[in-house]
């Protein structure tokens, strides 16, 4: 059963500046934190009055079910999220949520790969949680441009083997994240892969996991309008069928099977 | 309680407030925010004969006070519509006009005459689209082409007949009047007005479709002007809508002598627009100690409020 999606305005508990224009936005929302489901969405009001005049959707970051708190990781990139930045601890903050279909997964100790480019962890860290209570064995890999855009590295270990990688060499590791990808997946058996990131990133996962066989799930962002399906304004190419046909992100994603869908940069 | 009702093209309505084509879907969506019964009217996604699969992505971006969209009229076409869509449709207890979005005369009146069935009040003729090549906006622009549509069209279907206009013209009232003598019972004004937004990152075109219908609060000064000029020189119920987001705001398209309006883009801010403009009319009337809210469409010009 669906849970009615409601407009709330939740009070923030904490904004933290992570690094560069990244932020992490935590918020008491109960039921929210109730009924969400990794890789699901929140839209939300940034401002007051019409200018912006559209909500901004931010994956769900993590959740705290028995505090009733949701955590929200993102890049300030225009007026919207500059002003979601702006709210500070007893701000309210208008949220519509959660919408849209998450990752999937079953079964106990499985063992996964979780890939995560830039800002792209974002919905990844509320899925390696959930797939830790069930056991399953997780190597997360974080790639960014610089070592100023590897978020969260630490708060991931609690949950699996944590590798990093940044493409200025300012990490350990010089190179992109697919060349950390194409290890891993050479090195052991996967049974799922999980990534989100730009798409340059997801097609060469799309490309691999058609190769190797092994089943992935990309979660894709799109600009939105309303967020809940009805406006047809955030669609990608569908894989299946002759004739062109387009998904709705916000309502057949945002995560889809990577077969599922035609990607273009 | 007032009483907001008003009956328009023989549609009887329980508030003038409906949704606007393309913003709300079939309804489905919107279902588990509202009954859907407490609006006036719902007006569906633009319906072609065949499925249509829209522009490619991106297809929307934020504008000042706005938004762009180039969607492309996506929908399922007439047939899944008739078949799976209405059936749950009829069940909001909402009247349900029909959008229709021909690509020629014929296949608007074709639109026209398969969707003249129980369950649909009336349809709404959208020669004013400006997201496709043929058909939509190219037909909306000329007098003597939008009331060959609206004249083929009326001769097709016994419902109540709705022209969407679009306001990239010189001369609305002239479209305006264009298609009152075709026949039209009834007109929306406005659709979105063409724009364009330019990527400076990426240096191209923002939009897949390269231009868009711009819509929200930026164009409703615009769409007052229209409802306000058209209304004193045709005599047809007007339906207004164009950045509405609030009660007020649907007071001034009222005052400028709209008998309805249509809420759009604002549905994807506040899902719950509609329902609270309803609220905000009825609170106006009572404040203003209004027992007749139809005195109220056109007073701006009529003086007789």
């Amino acid at each position: 059963m669906e849970q009615p999606p409601k407009d709330w305005d939740c009070p923030v508990l904490e904004q933290v500046n992570v690094s560069a224009d990244y932020y992490l936005l935590s918020v008491a929302a109960p039921q929210v934190a109730l009924s969400a489901l990794p890789g699901q969405f929140v839209l939300f009001r940034c401002g007051t009055r019409y200018d912006p005049f559209l909500r901004r959707p931010l994956s769900i970051h993590q959740v705290k079910r028995e505090r009733g708190e949701v955590s929200f990781l993102y890049q300030v990139r225009g007026v919207g999220t500059r002003w979601l930045a702006g709210r500070n601890k007893g701000d309210a903050v208008s949220m519509l949520g959660p919408f849209g279909r998450g990752f999937t997964f079953s079964g106990r100790g499985k063992r996964g790969i979780l890939v995560g480019a830039g800002v792209g962890v974002a919905p990844l860290l509320f899925l390696a949680g959930e797939l830790s209570a069930l056991d399953w064995k997780l190597v997360i890999l974080i790639g960014a441009r610089t070592r100023e855009g590897i978020l969260r590295a630490e708060v991931f270990k609690h949950y699996g083997n944590v590798k990093i990688i940044a493409e200025d060499g300012s990490t350990a590791r010089q190179g992109t994240i697919l060349d950390l990808f194409r290890e891993e997946v050479e090195e052991a058996h996967w049974e799922m892969i999980y990534a989100c990131g730009p798409v340059a990133v997801l097609k060469g996962i799309q490309k691999i996991s058609k190769e190797t066989g092994i089943p992935a799930q990309i979660a894709l962002e799109e600009r939105m309008a309303c967020g809940v399906g009805a406006c047809l304004g955030c669609v990608c190419e569908g894989a299946t069928g002759e004739t062109v046909r387009y998904l709705r992100v916000c309502r057949e994603g945002p995560v889809f099977d990577s077969h599922e869908v035609i990607l273009r940069d | 309680m007032i009483d907001l009702s008003i009956e328009i093209a023989g549609i009887k309505l329980k508030n003038p407030v409906m949704v606007a084509s393309g913003t709300f879907g079939f309804g489905r969506e919107y279902t588990p925010f509202f009954d859907l019964d407490k609006l006036g009217a719902l007006v569906t996604k633009g319906l072609t004969l065949k499925p249509c699969p829209g522009n490619p992505p991106p297809r929307v971006w934020e504008t000042p006070a706005g938004m762009l969209n180039a969607v492309g009229l996506q929908n399922p076409g007439v047939d899944v519509f008739l078949r799976e869509i209405l059936p749950f449709m009829k069940t909001f207890g909402v009247p349900i006009i029909a959008n229709i979005a021909g690509f020629n005369v014929k296949e608007f009146a074709t639109l026209a005459s398969r969707l003249s069935v129980p369950g649909i009040a009336g349809i709404e003729v959208n020669i004013s689209c400006p997201n496709v090549k043929t058909g939509g906006m190219a037909l909306g622009t000329l007098p003597e082409l939008a009331a060959e549509v609206v004249g083929a069209v009326v001769e097709a279907t016994s419902l109540p007949v709705i022209v969407k206009l679009t306001p990239n013209v010189t001369d609305i009232v002239g479209l305006a009047s264009a298609v009152a003598k075709a026949g039209a019972h009834a007109l929306s004004l406005i659709n979105t007005l063409q724009g364009m937004v330019i990527d400076i990152n990426t240096r191209r075109p923002a939009l897949g479709n390269i231009t868009g219908g711009l819509s929200g609060p930026a164009i409703r000064p615009v769409a007052v002007r229209a409802v306000w000029q058209v209304a004193q020189g045709v005599d047809l119920p007007i339906i207004g809508m164009g950045g509405i987001c609030t009660a007020n705001d649907a007071l001034e398209f009222i005052l400028a002598g709209a008998s309805a309006v249509a809420v759009g883009s604002a549905n994807f801010r506040d899902p719950l627009t509609a329902v609270k403009i309803v609220r905000g009319l009825e609170q106006y009337c009572i404040q203003n100690g209004i027992e007749d809210w139809q005195e109220l469409i056109g007073a701006a010009w009529k003086g007789n409020a």
